[in-house]
Formats: C-alpha cells, structure tokens, sequence
C-alpha cells in the first residue's frame, strides 16, 4: 500500500480508508493544503445537512403512501369478483311476488346517442349532417329534420333520442357512422304495469328506489354482493290482481273517490295483496303519478267507524264483564252521556242482546258495553292491538294514529268502542281482526315472504276462547246482519260493516263517508282477513242508491273472496259451516228484526 | 484484538513473502477467510438485513404472483407451469446474490473503477441499443446476448457511481466545472434512454443528479431553478413525446373501465387489511404484469393493505438508514456514491409503489429486489452491492472531528 499512514489508526483499516487516505496526498490538487482543508470541512458540512434533508424528503414520501394506503383500507376496496362475473349481474336486483313472479326487473334498453368522439380526433361524421338526419328521419319520421341537423353539425354529445326499439337499434347502425351508436342502458321494468304499484314503488332519474319496496331494498338491490338475489315479497301476484279489479270495479259502480284493500294471512302477519287506488304506472312516472303515490292503506288514517265494534264486544268477553251473550241493553232512546248523545241510525229495539247489537251495529248498545269494560281495559285492549304507533309494514310511509294520550273520559271509551275519536289505517285493522280471529295472537304484518321459522311469536290479545266465540258473531253478521251482501256461498266469510262520516270543517259531514267492511274467512278455520274501504262513495243505481258500507265494501268482498279463495287454496264447500247453534237462537228469540 | 490478524494477514505475510511453499499456502487460506472476517466486520449488518427481507417478501410475491401471470403469457404451444416464474426468480436470485456479494467484497476503489469501466461499456452498448435492439411493447430496450438484457438496467447504478466520482472532484479543485461536466454526461444518458424511448429512467437518472448535486451543494435558489427545469422536461415530454403523453393522459384522463392502473387498484384493494391469503386472489388473474410491474398490487390483494404498508416503510427504512449512516461519513466520494444509490433504489422503489397506489401515471418500471428478476435482478443486486462496498467502515474507527455526525 503506497498512501502515508496519517494517524495510528488509519495503516490498520479496511479498504474504507484507503481511499481517503490517497485523496489526502498532495499529488491530485493545485490548491494550498489549507485552503483545501477549508473546502473539504465545509463541502462535507453542506453535504451532510444535505444528505439529511434527502432523508427527510424520503420519510415524507414514505408518509404519503402509507396515508394513501390507509385511505385506500377505509374509502376503497369495493370489490371482489362475482363468480359469474361482473358483466351477468343485474344492475339492480329483482323484486319477485311470493311464486316467483317477476314484479320489478331490469331491463336493458337502446337509446340513440349522439357521440362526436367515437372517430378518435377525426370529424364527428363521414358524411355531411344534412344526409345523415335525412336518414335518420327514414327511420324516426316524427323527428324534424332541421332540428337533427343542427344538433348533428354543432359536434356536442347528446341524445337525439331517448329509447328505442331493437329494429330502429339495428337500422341505426345499418346508417354505418360511429358517431351514432345506440348504447343499451339498464331501466327499471315492471312487468305487470300498475300491479301493486304502491308496494313495489319505482325508480327515479337518480337510480334510487322510491315510496315502496324499491326504496325499502335499494341498499339489498344495488349492492353488488346482495343484487344477484332477488327480493321475495309476501304478495301473491293473482290475489293482488283480483283484488284489485275488484276494488275498482266497486270504485265505478259506486263513483267512489278511491279505495283501498287489504288480504293478510292471519297466522303469519304476511300481506298477501294490498292495494291503494287509483294507482299509478312505475313504468312511466308523471306528475299525474307522483299525485298518486299516497297511500291509503298504510299512509291514511280513517275513522273506521262499526267496525270497531266487534274489537270492543271481544275486549269485553276477555274481560268477563259480558259471561252472557243473551244480557239485553236498552236501545229504544238515544243515550245520553253529561251534553252528548249517542244515537243509532234507526230504532232497532227497546233491549237488544249482544248478536243483535253486532248484526243491527247498534252505537248505543255498544257504548253500554264499553262504559261497563271501564277505559283502562279499553285502552290496554286498544294498544295491545297496536293502536297507538305506526302500523308494522315494511313500507317508508306509514301515518300515525290520532289516538287520545292519558286517561280516557268515559265518553272517548264509550265513542272508541264504535270507531270515533280514534282514527287508524285499514292495515291496523287488518291486524287487528287477524288477532281476533286467529286465536287471539297479535302479530306485525310484512310484506317480506316469511319461511314457518320466521314467522313471529306475536304477542297474545285475547284468549283463545274470546276468538272462538268472536268467530261465530262476525259469521252471524254476514249470515243475519248487515254484512249479507258479502256472504260468498261455501266461503263461510265473517265480517262488519263500517260507515264513518268523514270530518270536515266544524264536524262531521254527513254527505261523505268513508265505508269498510272488515272480514275473515272460512271462519270454522280462519286463514285470511279481507279489508276493503270506500273512499266518498254514492248513491248509484248499481247500488241501489245506497252509500252505507253494505253496498259497496261489503259487496266488493263478496266478489273477491270467490276470486282469490281457489288461488289461496281455499274451496268452497256448501256442506262446512261453523257451529252456530249456541248463538242464532238469540237471534230469533230477540225478535228485533 | 482487532491488530492482531490484520496484522498477520496483511501486509506482513506480503512483506515475508515467500518462506516456504506449505507455509503459503496455509496463508493463502488464511488471507481468504481474513477478507471474510473483516468484510463481516465491515458490512452494514442492518443493511443486509433490510435488503435480505425485501428479497424474502419478493420471493413470496413472484410466488403469488407467477401463477396470474403464468396463465397469461402461455400460448398455444407453449403452456408454462403455475410456478415459472417463481422457479426463475430463484435461479436469478441465487445469481444476484452472488453478484451482490461479490460487488460487496470490492475494496472502495475498485468498486469506483468497475463501475467507471461499466458505465463505459453500457453506454456504448446504449448507443448501439436504438440500431441493434429487440423491441418490446413500443419500445427499443433490450439487447440480445445469449440471454436478453436491457443495458440501461445496468448503466444505472454506474452512471450514478461515475455521477458521485466526478461531482468529488470538487473537493480537490473547485475550479473544475463539475456541475456542467456531469450535467453533460446526464443530458447525452437522457438523450439515447429517450431514443429507445424509456422515459421512467431517464427520469430516475435525473432524479440521481439532481440528489448528488444537492448534495454537493447547490445553492437552494438554483436548486428551485431545476425544480422548474424537471416541470418543464416533464411539461415538454407530453407534448413532444408520444409514450410520456399516452401514459400521462392515461393517468390524467378518466381510466378507460379496464385500463392497468384501474385493474391494479381493484386488486390492490381486494384483499382489504389483511388480505386473503396466498394463492387466493382472484383479481390478479386479470391484472397484466403481475409478477412485474404491479406485483405490489398481487401482495395487496393475498397479503392485504398492511403488507404494503409494510413494504413501503422497509423501503423507507433502508434510505433511511444509508442516508444517517453517511450523514456522519467525511468522504465525500463514499458520501455521494451511497446517497446516489440509495437514491436509485429508493426512488425506483417509490416510483413503483406511487404508480401501483394510483398517485403516479405507469412507468413500466419495476420494484426493486421484489419484483420478478431476469437481469434485471442482477444489475439490482449489484447496485445494492456497490452500495454495501462503498459504505463499509471499520466499525472500531471514529470518523475525523468534522461537525459531529452519529457515531458507530
């Protein structure tokens, strides 16, 4: 090694200090030795600071990927492959009735798309505007042709028009220019026009679901992970279309303003059919539409008016307060109650018993039962039933009862138990009978297909036997009361009607009335509650120029009921009735008719 | 104790050379294991260490990588195994680390000249590349000798070398013109890397000279003034350079639906933190490159979103570390080589690891000691052994009383 050791440790290093030590040595440089040093001090000083900052700009870089990183683990990372792959999956899923029925599908569809791009950096078109709007007026004569050419030539993307038919698709592209390309686009399509219109809700410009299920599922029907399933709902589609003929049929007969409909399974709480009209089209949403979308069934709330009544008879059998259906009530003269008195339509006897209260739907009668139930047991049976919040459905819109808060007077249970000064939505009262009827238990209603593991507990309202004995009184109704209209032969179908003057200003306005007629069959076995409601019907011929609910609801379940009992499997048999034998000798012997 | 056999080892068995056959032999021996024992000394331990991790996480990744890109790159006639990318990224390895080691056992000058003399080789071979080379995706890079190679791969790590030795230059005569003389050499390298075209390194080159100049100590104005200058280069290259403005505007521009960058960030984020375990992605079998070029986003979809940010702060950690290392060194050659190659490494690596995060437009430009080698590899194992050469130190010296810098 030629280099001058320069201190006791350096003739002992390693190849590191070799090098400098040949940089020391005088041979390399014209500078003075001192003034070398100088630079060399401050050059490695400068250096070193130096070096440090580059260190720091690397840790700072280092900082900004692993932010981005973090970013990318909390915003990103959406997404895995589908094992059929992207490009099978629906943009949005499907909504189908309880049988598989599609009710809400995509649906790809072409639209004419103007695109000036498609010849990458050349002219928009190969040929000139004016030729090529005449030949897209062969294809679309209703387009104007001056107008095309204009938009042609000022080279903007646009659509020259909104959807159209595979074969114009075809013809388009047949006109060979790139620039007009018909991408299909996924929109939303609803297979059976206005079925169930209410339920199912739409799509809006902005892809999200609105007013029903659409809305309910959009989070399920978008995401990538969940849309390939399809939403089963409880509907089924046929009993939704009879149901909704049939309403509307009665809408015309009888001029009414709309109607609404119910069928709800009274074991499960699933909503079989359920109808607000008039409806609108999914389809095609205009403002005509958008004025539609309320809904009567679960939205509105109503003064359902008698047929409470039966809900008031059965609190006050499962209370005890009436052991014997042959205790007789005066009902001669209207009662009077301190400045307030409760009349009935027409006289029906001095002392009625408890049938005849319900088939004649004596006011007076019933009010004498709920004063001596007392407003506590009133109100706890009224709330059990689910009348003091929402209704339990699926749907975003759901009104709020007008439901009195505190203690009641003994006039509000005496008006209550007849269906005024509490108003509810039909689907309440759908509830509500389903409790009577089916053994006592009370049970959310859903319009999601429930599996028999799903079905909910619910929760009990009325004993077993109260249901058992309120079967044969709503049978009797329909057999001897004022429900006869809607006794469907072989159905074995109970009911109450229901005619409730709706309020107007400064009270009630006898001209219109909103008519129910709530029902259950076969009631030696219930298995499905029927609810349909007038809105301002009248007086027609058709109905004999009569407004009440007999006419009209009570008559439009008499024509369902035949309809939709086979779909539900449900047969009408002439030789099945339920055992009325302990009841109808009341009737006879009351002589009240 | 450290006297003792550097004494008998070195200079006096030289001095007494020549005692008897036997004796020399003994002593040939000896003189082989003693390089060994003072290379052992002298290595930066936590260096290696560093670097022998990231080969591991490569190893692991070209691993879950091969198969994707095994299935895309078999033909007809030619079906490659799940694991062929994995089994030649060994062999490269295994000759990489061999060339890392040797380059490492280079006393400091040697390692100088080697990479002087290469550089001059490659650039020759650089020259002839535009007329002579085979070309790859739109691109002139690769010379074909036995096995393909891109010299620019290997001009890297010696230019920067040869960048380090000229800027020292400084110290023994401030009157040379060092900044012009290696901006000459950068300008005529960024010439003929543009001629192929390869643009991701001809920006790394820059990115080396302007670190070293720097470093040597540019004043800070005209350090803003070459700030401005890489803007516009950069400004320049997209509008007078096809491949910089495709990538640019492919970057800039909404991602066409299945454009790289947009399939490497779908799988970098398929694996969420934790990832999904090897060999079970499923997003990488759409991804091109994915042993190479975006094997980063392989490790982010089978290893998950903490790997990579792993990867990147072992990356960090090894700049880092050479960079407070030299920050206390007073030579200044061993000052500039080892910032300049840790800058290389470092840069290349971030580059890559911005592109596969979607910060960055695509380079075509690969991680370092982790993506699939080929010579490649090599030339990356000999910049990371030119770098252990110039920072060995002995660690029983304490640096000259020049400002005080951490000591070891």
């Amino acid at each position: 090694m030629a280099s001058i050791p320069l201190g006791t440790a350096q003739g002992l290093t390693g190849p590191a200090n070799r090098h400098r030590a040949r940089q020391a040595s005088p041979q390399a440089s014209h500078a003075s030795p001192g003034r070398r040093a100088d630079l060399r001090a401050s050059t490695l000083t400068m250096a070193r600071k130096r070096v440090a900052l580059i260190a720091f700009g690397f840790a700072l870089a280092t900082a900004v990927l692993v932010l981005r990183v973090a970013m990318m683990g909390v915003f990103g990372g959406t997404g895995g492959f589908t094992p059929a792959g992207d490009a099978l999956l629906p943009d949005r899923g499907m909504i189908v009735d309880r049988n598989g029925v599609p009710l809400a599908r995509d649906f790809k569809s072409y639209a004419l798309w103007f695109n000036p791009k498609a010849m990458e950096g050349g002219e928009p078109l190969t040929r000139p505007a004016g030729e090529v709007a005449a030949r897209l007026v062969d294809i679309f004569p209703d387009m104007d042709e001056a107008d095309l050419e204009r938009r042609l030539a000022s080279g903007k993307g646009q659509y020259l028009r909104r959807r159209i038919l595979p074969e114009e698709a075809n013809r388009v592209f047949e006109i060979g220019e790139p620039a007009l390309s018909p991408p299909a686009e996924p929109s939303r399509y609803y297979p059976e026009g206005n079925l169930a219109a209410h339920v199912l809700g739409y799509v809006g410009a902005d892809g999200k679901g609105h007013v029903g299920m659409e809305e309910v599922f959009n989070t399920s029907l978008t995401d990538p992970s969940t849309r390939g399933t399809e939403q089963v709902l409880a509907i089924d589609s046929r009993v939704q279309a009879a149901l909704e003929d049939e309403l509307l049929r009665g809408m015309g007969l009888a001029q009414a303003k709309g109607a609404g409909g119910i069928v709800l399974d009274v074991d499960t709480g699933e909503v079989v059919a359920l109808a607000s009209l008039p409806s609108f089209d999914p389809n095609h949403i205009d403002q005509k539409g958008m004025e539609l979308m309320f809904n009567r069934v679960t939205n509105q709330v109503y003064e359902l008016g008698s047929t409470f009544k039966p809900l008031a008879v059965a609190a006050a059998i499962d209370a005890g307060v009436v052991t014997n259906l042959a205790k007789t009530y005066p009902a001669g003269k209207p009662l009077r109650v301190g400045r307030f008195s409760i009349r009935d339509s027409h006289t029906i006897g001095q002392n009625i018993n408890v049938p005849e209260i319900l088939i004649h739907s004596s006011n007076i009668g019933t009010a004498q039962i709920a004063d001596e139930l007392g407003s506590v047991r009133m109100k706890r049976t009224m709330e059990r039933l689910g009348f003091n919040e929402r209704p339990y459905i699926e749907l975003p819109a759901r009104g709020f009862p007008i439901w009195r808060s505190g203690e009641w007077p003994r006039l509000t249970t005496m008006t209550v138990s007849y269906g005024h000064g509490i108003a509810v939505t039909p689907l309440h009262l759908a509830s509500a009978y389903a409790a009577m009827v089916n053994g006592g238990i009370w049970r959310p209603a859903t319009l999601k297909k429930l599996s028999p593991d799903e079905v909910p507990e619910g929760r009990r309202v009325f004993k077993e036997s109260t249901s058992a004995r309120m079967r044969q009184l709503l049978r009797l109704i329909v057999t001897d009361g004022t429900g006869r209209k809607a006794d469907a032969p072989g159905f074995r179908l109970g009911g109450k009607t229901g005619s409730a003057e709706k309020p107007g200003d400064g009270g009630y306005r006898r001209t219109s009335l909103v008519t129910t007629f709530a029902s259950a069959f076969p009631m030696d076995n219930p298995r499905y509650v029927v609810i349909t409601m007038y809105d301002e019907p009248k007086g027609t011929a058709a109905t004999s120029y009569q407004r009440t609910a007999a006419w009209n609801a009570a008559a439009a379940v008499g024509r369902i009921v035949p309809r939709i009992g086979p779909m539900l499997g449900i047969y009408p048999d002439e030789n099945r009735e339920i055992d009325l034998s302990d009841v109808r000798p009341l009737l006879e012997k009351g002589g009240a008719h | 104790m450290s006297l003792a056999p550097q004494f008998e080892g070195g200079n006096f068995q030289r001095g007494a050379g020549g005692v008897h056959i036997a004796r020399r032999s003994t002593t040939r021996r000896n003189g082989r294991w003693h390089e060994l024992t003072v290379w052992w000394r002298e290595i930066d331990k936590v260096l290696l260490t560093i670097v022998g991790l990231l080969m591991m996480a490569g190893v692991i990744g070209v691993a879950a990588g091969s198969a994707a890109s095994a299935h895309r790159l078999s033909t007809a006639e030619k079906t490659l195994s799940d694991l062929h990318f994995f089994w030649m990224h060994l062999t490269w390895l295994v000759m990489g680390i061999a060339t890392m080691f040797a380059a490492s056992l280079l006393p400091r000058d040697s390692a100088r000249r080697l990479s002087i003399l290469l550089a001059a080789g490659m650039f020759v071979l650089l020259v002839a590349v535009p007329f002579v080379g085979s070309e790859i995706n739109g691109a002139r890079r690769w010379i074909r000798l036995g096995a393909s190679f891109q010299p620019s791969e290997f001009y890297k790590p010696a230019f920067t070398v040869m960048l380090a030795w000229i800027l020292s230059w400084r110290v023994r005569d401030p009157q040379l013109p060092v900044m012009v003389l290696s901006g000459a050499v950068l300008a005529v390298s960024v010439g003929l890397l543009m001629l192929q075209p390869d643009f991701g390194t001809a920006m790394l080159l820059c990115g080396v000279w302007f670190v070293l100049v720097v470093t040597v100590g540019l004043p800070l104005h005209r350090v803003g003034w070459a700030m401005g200058g890489i803007v516009a280069l950069i400004v320049g290259a997209y509008f007078f350079y096809d491949n910089a403005r495709r990538r640019i505007d492919d970057f800039l521009g909404g991602t066409e639906a299945y454009s790289q960058v947009d399939l490497a960030n779908k799988t970098l984020t398929n694996g969420g933190w934790f990832g999904r375990g090897l060999w079970m992605g499923e997003r990488k079998k759409a991804l091109p490159e994915a042993h190479t070029d975006y094997i980063l986003s392989v490790i982010g979809e089978e290893f998950g979103l903490i790997a990579v940010a792993g990867i990147a702060l072992l990356f960090c950690a090894l700049v880092v570390r050479v960079l407070w290392r030299l920050s206390g060194e007073d030579d200044l050659f061993t000052l500039l080589a080892g910032t300049g190659l840790a800058t290389l490494l470092g840069g290349q690596a971030f580059i890559n690891m911005a592109v596969n995060l979607q910060l960055f437009p695509s380079k075509g430009m690969t991680l370092p000691l982790i993506s699939y080698g080929g010579s490649s590899m090599i030339a990356l194992c000999l910049t990371v052994g030119l770098l252990l050469a110039v920072t060995r130190r002995n660690p029983y010296l304490t640096r000259d009383g020049l400002p005080k810098g951490p000591r070891r």
